[in-house]
């Protein structure tokens, strides 16, 4: 199935926005304002969606046109594209994005069309695959395992990294003390804490 | 605005190619899918490590979502190819790697799209690339200081040390010492600290400078 690879699965949807106006702008430079104006990093609301390796939004205004002697082509309606690349199946993903940032999706998604009859997260589900377009090719090239253990498993390289350059020609017993110490703090089977929290630049959320 | 989510950059092509071309584009890529072609024909992708996830969606004349008639219909001439991806790096040096590492198969995967030169030599073909790019309104990344070689290595460093954890209390210090260092002459490709690369740090002074003149800061 080209929307899989393994356990990760990528999600590509194109959402009609509806023709119009709304206060001297029109309805999909409105969404765009709304998508350039979000937080991003660790505050983005993607990274409240559980499981979301990486995702973008924009607008798709009109088809590209190849210059003479190609033919002109003009989209009758302005597209709002989200795609993401997560774990996991798509009602999952999609009923926890519902459950996490519905008031977002609400304002995002607020202006396209058949969106106005989308009022949970079965509906939203409903919704989403109305607008999903099958992957013809899909490559991944990092791993699909949950996110939580990525996150926790750069954590675990970053600090191991720092670990081993600060204990360079350090004698078997220090190394052995420390060693545990190192472990005790990091909790190598404990995914949840300490670990690299979603969309920061560092292990400490800076 | 941005394509750049640290250490990411989201690249979106969209390109046309005349319906009777759909169905040969579609068989070249169920080709592809094949496993025993797949892990050759990517064998330059994997080896050059710079993709996190990319897809490619071919959408037919009359494919694009109609979600009723509050939406008019399409009328298109040609079907489009859309290409998604999330690499490490400067745009440059995306386009460069992948015209050297895979120069067939990406005249192959975009067979027949209108107006594309070959993908040799590089100046037309990063000008076609420029032409029919599509910028990102909101990009996210769950790790914006790792690469994809960081999320694979990271793995192999938590399976290390989840080795050395192994009777940790009754393991004595020399044979301990022995253990270690076995580990770190594994990782020794895998250790490093995730910092902002130059790239990334002009890519957020431009994001700083962008936003400063958004909200009319000096």
């Amino acid at each position: 199935m080209p929307n899989v690879s393994g356990k990760a699965y990528g999600l590509t949807t194109f959402c009609p926005i509806r023709n119009g106006h709304k206060d001297g702008m029109a309805n999909s430079s409105l969404i765009r304002k709304m998508l350039q104006d979000l937080p991003e990093d660790e505050e983005s609301p993607m990274a409240n969606v559980a499981n979301t390796y990486m995702a973008r939004f924009y607008i798709l205004d009109d088809a590209i046109f190849e210059s003479y002697p190609a033919r002109l082509d003009r989209l009758q309606s302005k597209y709002l594209v989200f795609t993401s690349n997560f774990h996991g199946d798509l009602d999952t993903y999609l009923t926890g994005m519902w459950h996490g940032i519905n008031t977002v999706i609400k304002q995002l998604w607020g202006n396209c069309v058949g969106f106005e009859k989308v009022d949970s997260a079965q509906s939203f589900v409903e919704y989403i695959k109305k607008c999903q377009l099958t992957n013809t090719f899909y490559f991944n090239g990092s791993t699909d395992d949950p996110l939580q253990e990525q996150l926790k498993s750069l954590f675990l390289k970053q600090e191991f990294s720092k670990f081993v350059f600060a204990h360079q020609g350090v004698a078997a017993n220090q190394l052995l003390q420390e060693f545990k110490a190192f472990i005790a703090w990091s909790k190598p089977k404990v995914l949840a804490a300490p670990a690299w929290k979603a969309g920061a630049c560092s292990p400490d959320g800076g | 605005m941005s394509n750049i989510a640290g250490k990411a950059y989201a690249m979106n092509l969209m390109t046309p190619f005349k319906k009777n071309n759909v169905w040969m584009n579609r068989l070249l890529f169920w080709i592809a899918r094949l496993p025993i072609v797949q892990k050759s024909a990517f064998r330059g992708l994997l080896t050059l490590s710079i993709i996190h996830y990319a897809r490619w969606v071919i959408v037919g004349r009359k494919q694009l979502p109609w979600l009723g008639e509050e939406q008019p219909r399409e009328k298109l001439n040609y079907a489009y190819m859309f290409f998604f991806s999330n690499f490490n790096g400067s745009w440059t040096q995306y386009i460069d790697s992948f015209s050297i590492a895979l120069p067939v198969r990406l005249n192959l995967m975009w067979y027949k799209s209108v107006g594309k030169p070959g993908t040799i030599p590089e100046t037309p073909f990063n000008q076609y690339v420029l032409k029919n790019q599509i910028w990102t309104d909101h990009y996210y990344s769950a790790y914006p200081m790792a690469s994809s070689n960081d999320v694979k290595s990271a793995k192999r460093v938590k399976e290390q040390l989840l080795n050395l954890c192994e009777n940790l209390d009754t393991v004595n210090e020399d044979e301990f010492m022995k253990k270690y260092n076995r580990a770190l002459f594994e990782l020794q490709a895998d250790l490093s600290q995730m910092e902002p690369t130059p790239v990334v740090s002009l890519a957020n002074e431009a994001i700083k400078k962008q936003t400063r003149l958004k909200n009319h800061i000096n």
